[in-house]
């Protein structure tokens, strides 16, 4: 049995398949501090037999959570002599262009715990002046004087060159040998010397709690019981082992969310559908991600904390590329200086929640308004709903502004939130030179189907998707993961003028480490899949298009291959190229997928139903275009497979609900996935 | 305007049919990005793109930096005033315009392009742009220099002529700016994505009409206009009322004239803010004069600061705005004055304002700034591949400190905004250089209440002979100012470290100072004014930064009043004048 949890802000899930393919669910309430406790509450919630778990698989906000709220440990920094002040003077950039009082965000390292020592490489990773051994010496007693916790090494051209750093790496840890350290190059061996020495640091700074915190889990597994492989999710949609996990804990940054969208991925893979845009709406935010021909799309352009006011922090490590906005269920209306409705970015998060939830809220949500216009059910909360205070609410806050109706207004809160979502959706698809029509969207998330098919039609999806499972969607997509690691190395060279042997020989030495490294974690060379990709770029560019690099051998016409790839790709994202142009390749990345035994996904039993097995009840919905109708109300559970409902109509599950409009189809597909055709 | 049927539209839709306008300014300013060539365009976002109305005002405005704010606006303005008394612009059409002096211009490098959009057959908006070409011509490579006394040594002009007619390219035009320029598929190549993001915003400004009606996307339009100006006015009504004044002086114009007086008068009424800038300085021989749009887009900066710097931008907004300056004058230049570095001039249009309303306004203004761009420009060959390599840079400095807040270190100036500094990794890859040293320059000016954020020093090495650097570096001569009590910053200057160990400098403004190899040029930054008497500082602060490394400890005596025994670390004792005042 493969069993998976994932972490969020409310609810810990989890999600299990047993070796008939057959698929579960749990949630329990999210335990913080001890998160560990959540898991195991929600192991015991769903009843499976703990010794049959043979892969366990764990998302979680550890990380984020450590940063966010500033709780690592006090970390130390070790730089080349001239540039400690680089953490500080980031990229010098001011995104909310017009505020003179702009805060800079202020580095993780304070000055005087960032020091220097004398070493120097060139861009090619020659020494130039010798590491001081001497002066690193010094700076361990100076950092134990202060009590540092945990320390960064940052040197400039390490990515060429490791040398200097594992010189500094190997003095700690014979000095100091309980001290964590990070140097750069074991976390990112691309150049720009501010975002690597900023992602060195904040690996340093988590990883005492990334070690305490999987030690726990660990040790809390194994007091229930549980033995088998035991994996985390990392950010770039694969997994690592638990101890892996301790040595990068950067990896993990967004654990969880990727695994939604990696589950899109895999759940198309399934069912034939290549090009998906993947749609995720919880409480706080909606969040969504392009799925190109069956490829995630993944980057090392992260940052936390970047808004469009404020630059953050920038974090290279791979992480799915996902656009994220500040609106989900919990989002609150509110009327701005100009008297518009405006909905999120602030939330009302879990507590006091909605004023639905009834725990205090008086804040008009998104949530309120789908309850006002009877998208939501009252009967399907798991509290009583005081109807009156959410209208009330919403009549106070929102439509006496405007002098209209509680129903206007609610419309009017969900058209707004939808509109938001919209431009996200646009965003990642129609402003790439992506057309939506060539995609399918899948929806998952408390609020994602609530709102997708109104928004498909608008960008001109035709097919929605509901996966099974899709309020706890992102454990479902860690279920089918692989452990992957990502290599990235810089390797500046023009295409015209690239040494092959030396290349043949980065591509080589990235994968024999590859190897290693999966050795270490109990995965046979066997089992270990590769695929290459070479970041390119016209000379003279600042900006490179990944490039997919045949395996093996690299001969004069590979390269020609790649050279022509290039100026495909290029011409697709940014409209043109330039035929004949000097040509350079500024990164190599190796992807090695450890390849894990997965169990096949079950066809539902083929039953004989018709939609009324599942029929609820009839109830008025309010519908942007067509006013009040009384819809018919499903239960999705009582769904047979190959069923077809016509729109208008509701499809309700426990935490969420499909809403699906005049003119729309769906049926239920042999997996038990909701497939509906827009009417686009 | 227009036909506009009045109409009722419902609140929801406007405010959809508004963040639809906002969402196409933003698409226009991706679209623009991603279809250009040149690093300035797509690293630097030294660009602009907006829509606005018929008759040129403007609906919304996309930037990466402050310096385009007061310029699409005018050379839709012009476009119209040339070309619309008769009808003369058809669907299709695109004008280019790069004139200083009118429409809109700023130096000869930011070109514009304006198209008109057509609906049915009538014409309901504008689609418009303005980038920094990298070479527009002119007598030295990438056109703007420190040494230039006239326009015609600065490049090619654009005097508001068509690019296309009727959707036929003007071929002739074309081939003279090939001719024209250092680096033709650069410069054309970013003038075809400025035409791409102008056709987006046509395409998606007729794709909303034809949703929503076009009766109701002019009835947003309008309602957004009044609905900003509303907000601007009630934050008008919040600012303190009166008349308020500041002088300063800008160093010299590169040639050897100089320092020159500068000076504002800020009137604020319940409805107006008027900025008058009469009895500044006449133009000048040398390339800082400033155009009369750009002293508008250095106003309007300062103003959305001090208004409301987060709200989007329109017309609507500006409206309670007016600038009044003299003829000829350093802020108002006319044919033929030299304008290629202009900023060093325009940003003292938005200083000044700055300065006079700082102490009045110290919950949204902070102190003095570094102020310059702080430009630099170093070619020669790289060492290794022996290729012509060329560095054209902005430098980042030090900012005010403000009320609760100490100042920001290394910032781009206010002219700048969603801008980058080169790393080193990468300078060093591709320039013939090393960078001995990207540090923070703790001189320890600014301090205050609140202390100025340092300024930085960046080193370049030259690692091949015959190399030349040309830098443009203001407040050289006059220092960012304190205010409430605090003390002003330090001066932005550089100098060269002479592989013999000879020392030349400092310098302010340098035309193409020859480099041998291990020669070194130190890049050194502002420090930023204070607020607030540094003897009110909290003495944990005060110990923080002797520790960081930001003051030392005789600047903690002196300008704080706090004793710091240097060999513990620790506060021994306070003067008699910090306690005097009795801050302990």
């Amino acid at each position: 049995m493969r069993v998976a949890t994932d972490i969020g802000g409310t609810f810990t899930d989890l999600v299990y398949v047993d070796h008939q393919g057959r698929v579960g669910v749990a949630k329990s309430n999210t335990t913080p501090p001890n998160f560990e406790q959540g898991v195991i509450d929600v192991i015991h919630r769903s009843e499976i037999p703990v010794q049959e778990i043979e892969t366990f698989i764990h998302g979680t906000t550890v990380i984020i959570n450590a940063l966010t709220e500033r709780k690592g440990a006090k970390t130390g920094l070790i730089t080349t002599k001239g540039f400690r002040d680089v953490l500080e003077i980031g990229r010098g950039n001011r995104p909310d262009l017009f505020n003179v009082r702009y805060k800079k965000p202020a580095p993780f390292v304070p000055r005087h715990l960032r020091q220097e020592v004398e070493e120097r490489l060139n861009y090619k990773g020659d020494v130039l002046t010798p590491l001081h051994k001497e002066q690193v010496k010094a700076v361990i007693q100076e950092f134990k004087k202060n009590g540092v916790e945990a320390i960064a090494v940052s040197y400039l051209h390490s990515y060429a060159n490791p040398t200097h750093e594992q010189e500094t790496v190997a003095i700690i840890k014979e000095l100091w040998p309980d001290v964590f350290v990070t140097a750069s190059h074991e976390v990112t061996k691309e150049w720009r010397e501010y975002e690597r020495t900023s992602t060195t640091v904040l690996n340093s700074y988590v990883k005492p709690i990334a070690s305490s915190y999987v030690d726990r889990l660990e040790s809390k597994l194994s007091d229930i019981d549980t033995e088998g492989s035991r994996y985390i999710m990392q950010s770039n949609g694969g997994t690592t082992t638990f101890q892996q996990s301790k040595s990068t804990p950067i990896n993990m940054i967004e654990s969880g969310p990727v695994a939604g969208i990696f589950g899109a991925a895999i759940l198309g893979q399934l069912i034939g559908e290549e090009n998906i845009i993947a749609f995720d709406i919880g409480g706080t935010t909606a969040k969504c991600s392009l799925i190109d021909g069956g490829e995630v799309k993944v980057t090392t352009d992260y940052h936390i904390e970047k808004t469009g006011l404020t630059a953050g922090y920038p974090i290279k490590v791979p992480v799915v590329d996902i656009v994220e906005i500040g609106n989900g269920g919990g989002s609150i209306a509110w009327i701005d200086d100009a008297g518009s409705l405006k909905v999120g970015p602030e939330s009302a998060g879990a507590m006091p929640g909605p004023v639905a939830y009834g725990r205090g809220g008086t804040e008009p949500t998104t949530t309120d308004a789908n309850l006002i216009t009877g998208r939501l059910s009252p009967k399907n909360f798991e509290q009583f709903v005081e109807m009156e205070n959410v209208r009330q609410a919403v009549e106070e806050k929102v439509a006496k502004n405007f002098g209209i109706s509680v129903e206007e207004a609610a419309l009017g809160i969900i058209r707004i939130a939808n509109s938001n979502m919209l431009n996200a959706l646009k965003l990642i698809s129609v402003r790439k030179g992506y057309d939506p029509r060539d995609f399918s969207l899948v929806a998952f998330g408390g609020g994602g189907s609530m709102h997708a098919l109104a928004l498909a039609k608008e960008l001109g999806v035709r097919k929605v998707i509901v996966p099974v499972a899709s309020p706890v969607f992102a454990a479902w997509g860690m279920l089918m993961t692989d452990l992957r690691h990502d290599y990235i190395q810089t390797f500046i060279r023009r295409t015209d003028d690239v040494n092959i042997k030396e290349l043949n020989h980065e591509w080589t030495s990235i994968e024999s480490n590859a190897y290693a490294q999966y050795q270490d974690e109990g995965i046979e060379a066997n089992k270990v899949i590769f695929s290459r990709f070479a970041d390119m770029r016209y000379v003279g560019q600042e900006h490179t298009v990944k490039v997919p690099v045949p395996n093996g051998e690299i001969n004069q016409d590979t390269l020609a291959e790649m050279t022509t790839r290039f100026h495909h790709a290029h011409e697709h994202h940014f409209t043109f190229k330039l035929d004949g142009a000097a040509t350079e390749i500024v990164n190599l990345h190796v992807i090695a997928f450890g390849t894990v035994q997965k169990p096949e996904l079950a066809k539902l039993e083929l039953v004989d139903g018709t939609a009324e097995d599942a029929f609820k009840e009839v109830r008025p919905v309010l519908y942007e275009e067509h006013g009040w109708i009384d819809t018919k109300v499903y239960d999705r559970n009582l769904l047979s497979t190959e069923v077809t409902i016509e729109g208008p109509a509701i499809v309700e599950e426990a935490s969420a609900s499909t809403v699906i409009y005049p003119g729309q189809a769906l049926t239920v597909d042999l997996y038990g996935n909701l497939i509906i055709e827009t009417g686009v | 305007m227009n036909n506009i049927k009045k109409k009722k539209v419902d609140p929801f839709t406007l405010e959809i049919v508004k963040d639809s306008l906002n969402a196409i300014g933003e698409e226009m300013f991706y679209a623009l990005a991603r279809t250009s060539m040149s690093p300035i365009i797509y690293e630097v976002l030294d660009y602009a793109t907006g829509l606005t109305d018929s008759k040129g005002q403007l609906l919304t405005q996309g930037n990466g930096v402050t310096g385009f704010i007061g310029m699409l606006t005018f050379m839709v303005k012009e476009t119209v005033e040339k070309f619309n008394k008769n009808g003369d612009l058809k669907p299709g059409d695109i004008i280019i315009i790069n004139d200083p002096y009118g429409g809109g211009g700023s130096h000869l490098s930011d070109v514009g392009l304006v198209m008109p959009i057509f609906y049915r057959g009538e014409l309901i908006a504008f689609s418009a742009n303005k980038a920094h070409w990298t070479e527009v011509g002119g007598k030295d490579p990438g056109s703007w220099t420190v040494d230039s006394t006239e326009i015609f040594q600065e490049g090619l002009q654009f005097p508001c002529i068509k690019l296309y007619d009727e959707g036929k390219l003007n071929q002739p035009l074309v081939e003279i700016i090939r001719a024209n320029v250092r680096f033709p598929d650069l410069s054309l190549g970013d003038m075809w994505a400025q035409v791409a993001a102008l056709r987006t915003g046509e395409k998606r400004f007729i794709e909303l009409c034809d949703k929503y009606e076009k009766d109701t996307v002019l009835t947003t339009i309008n309602h957004l206009l009044d609905a900003s100006e509303k907000v601007t006015r009630n934050q008008l009504t919040e600012l303190p009322q009166g008349t308020f004044e500041a002088v300063d002086y800008i160093d010299d114009d590169g040639i050897g004239n100089g320092p020159f007086k500068v000076q504002v008068k800020v009137t604020i009424t319940e409805d107006q803010f008027v900025c008058d800038f009469r009895g500044s300085h006449p133009q000048v021989l040398g390339p800082i004069n400033c155009s009369y749009t750009a002293l508008m887009s250095a106003v309007r900066t300062i103003f959305l600061a001090i208004t409301n710097p987060s709200q989007d931008v329109n017309d609507g907004v500006f409206r309670p705005l007016e600038v009044i300056v003299d003829k000829k004058s350093i802020f108002s230049a006319e044919r033929p004055a030299a304008v290629s570095t202009y900023w060093e001039t325009m940003l003292y249009g938005a200083d000044l304002i700055w300065k006079a309303l700082a102490p009045v306004l110290s919950h949204r203004l902070s102190a003095g700034h570094l102020l310059s761009v702080c430009g630099v420009v170093l070619s020669g060959l790289h060492q290794d591949t022996k290729e012509p390599f060329l560095i054209v840079e902005p430098s980042v400095g030090g900012w005010g400190a403000g009320e609760g807040m100490d100042g920001a270190t290394g910032q781009f100036c206010i002219g700048d905004g969603e801008t980058y500094n080169v790393p080193v990794e990468v300078a060093e890859t591709r320039y013939g250089v090393l960078i001995d040293e990207y540090s923070l320059h703790t001189d320890g000016a600014g301090a205050g209440k609140n202390r100025g954020g340092s300024g930085v020093i960046r080193s370049y090495r030259a690692l091949s002979d015959n190399q030349t650097v040309t830098a443009t570096f203001g407040r050289h001569k006059f220092l960012p100012w304190g205010f409430n009590g605090g003390k002003d910053g330090s001066r932005n200057q550089f100098e060269i470290v002479k592989a013999n160990g000879e020392i030349d400098g400092p310098f302010g403004k340098y035309a193409r100072y020859p480099l041998n190899k291990n020669d070194v040029v130190r890049l050194i930054t502002a420090t930023g004014g204070g607020y607030g008497d540094p003897l009110s500082r909290s003495s944990d602060k005060v110990l923080f930064d002797v520790r960081s490394g930001y003051i030392t400890v005789q600047q903690a005596l002196e300008d704080y009043g706090v004793v710091i025994n240097p060999d513990t670390s620790e506060v021994e004792r306070f003067t008699a004048e910090r306690q005097e005042k009795g801050l302990a």
